[in-house]
């Protein structure tokens, strides 16, 4: 083993997603079998023996479990489709259209992809020194980009999950649950 | 939290594997050998990315393997420093809070960076959070959101048996300050983390 290179270049979550779907499909097109030990946790099947229980594809879906479980952006990907291809670079234009007074950094852009910020408090975990270098407008105005362009989650069930000793208790036990 | 990186390496593959296509093969090969690892320095492999370049096959003489050079990019965990990313909260202890993501579970994040105010209910076994009268409990299983602030690599090199002995014997000593990890075991990547500031800590907070 030689490593050629140590970063060749960064990737958003939005890309390893789509990466794994692919593969997932191109797969089942070919009729290809996955070996048996990845099969089965893929299927979630429970039959524990500790020497199928490799290496390998296993990491694949334990990735894809992570990557669609809230609060991550991706989680209703399939049924909304909030990110695409061509997603990426409006976004990037937009807020260079938002008139900002600085350039948002390579490394703050792909935390924005990747957490989806949807209040200014969150924005503040993507951007560094973001108090300092931009007005409160200002990052009202990027928070509204960014739902804008990459849609938010389910306003209904923030209310589940963020309130839960407000009137949303009922349905904000079992999403915890699930999100567990 | 996910790079690209490009590796060469030589992938064997075996006449069992001849049914397959050559790139099929190959792939599972790397994926095989890769997958679920931890590269000292280079982060946690997951999958491999894309096949850059494959030499031709070649047969070596007393076994019947094909050796084929390879060049490919693989997808490796590796959240860059100040990166903040989402993890569950899976054990606490006195020194801190152990966080894990689904496929990675060695995230520490020490009693230092949790936010201020913060103190450990040893009854419960959990830190909380007390903040202008309001109390906020660090739950088991809850997600968190975390900063990325340190990162730590043990070799996971074999020790000679006399060094080993040696090692382990010194390991035995300091043993109480790190459980409940077994006294020998450093995981081979090691992510430090803060939950202190504007955003971090139980993603429910924030909502």
């Amino acid at each position: 083993m030689k490593v050629l290179e140590s970063q060749n270049a960064l990737l958003s979550n939005y890309e390893v997603y789509q990466h794994t779907l692919d593969q997932r499909r191109n797969n089942k097109a070919n009729n290809r079998r996955v070996p048996a030990n990845a099969h089965k946790i893929m299927n979630e099947v429970s039959s524990p023996n500790p020497l199928t229980t490799l290496t390998s594809t296993l990491t694949i879906p334990q990735v894809m479990t992570y990557l669609t479980t809230k609060p991550s952006p991706l989680a209703n990907q399939e049924e909304k489709q909030d990110y695409t291809p061509e997603a990426i670079p409006r976004l990037l234009e937009r807020l260079r259209e938002a008139d900002l007074p600085g350039e948002l950094t390579k490394g703050e852009l792909l935390s924005i992809l990747n957490l989806r910020p949807s209040s200014s408090a969150l924005l503040s975990t993507a951007i560094e020194d973001m108090e300092e270098r931009f007005s409160e407008d200002e990052q009202n105005r990027i928070v509204d980009v960014i739902a804008e362009v990459l849609g938010r989650s389910d306003p209904a069930e923030a209310d589940g999950e963020g309130e839960l000793d407000g009137e949303g208790e009922a349905e904000a036990v079992p999403s915890v649950e699930n999100g567990c | 939290m996910f790079i690209l990186t490009k590796f060469a390496d030589l992938v064997q593959i075996s006449p069992d594997d001849f049914r397959k296509q050559s790139h099929v093969a190959i792939e599972d090969n790397i994926n095989a050998k890769y997958a679920n690892k931890v590269v000292q320095k280079i982060g946690l492999c997951i999958c491999l990315w894309d096949l850059l370049w494959a030499s031709e096959g070649l047969i070596g003489n007393g076994d019947g393997m094909v050796n084929v050079n390879v060049e490919f990019r693989m997808v490796v965990f590796r959240p860059f420093k100040t990166e903040v990313i989402v993890a569950r909260i899976t054990d606490q202890s006195p020194q801190g809070i152990f966080l894990a993501t689904d496929f990675f579970d060695d995230i520490f994040v020490p009693w230092t960076e949790l936010p201020e105010g913060s103190e450990f209910e040893p009854a419960e076994n959990l830190w909380v959070w007390k903040e202008d009268d309001q109390v906020m409990y660090f739950d088991n299983n809850e997600m968190v959101r975390f900063r990325v602030i340190a990162e730590e690599w043990h070799d996971q090199t074999p020790t000679k048996p006399g060094e080993a002995a040696a090692l382990a014997a010194a390991a035995a000593g300091e043993a109480p300050a790190e459980q409940p990890v077994p006294a020998n075991y450093k995981p081979p990547y090691q992510i430090i983390g803060s939950m202190n500031g504007p955003g971090l800590g139980c993603c429910l907070w924030w909502e």
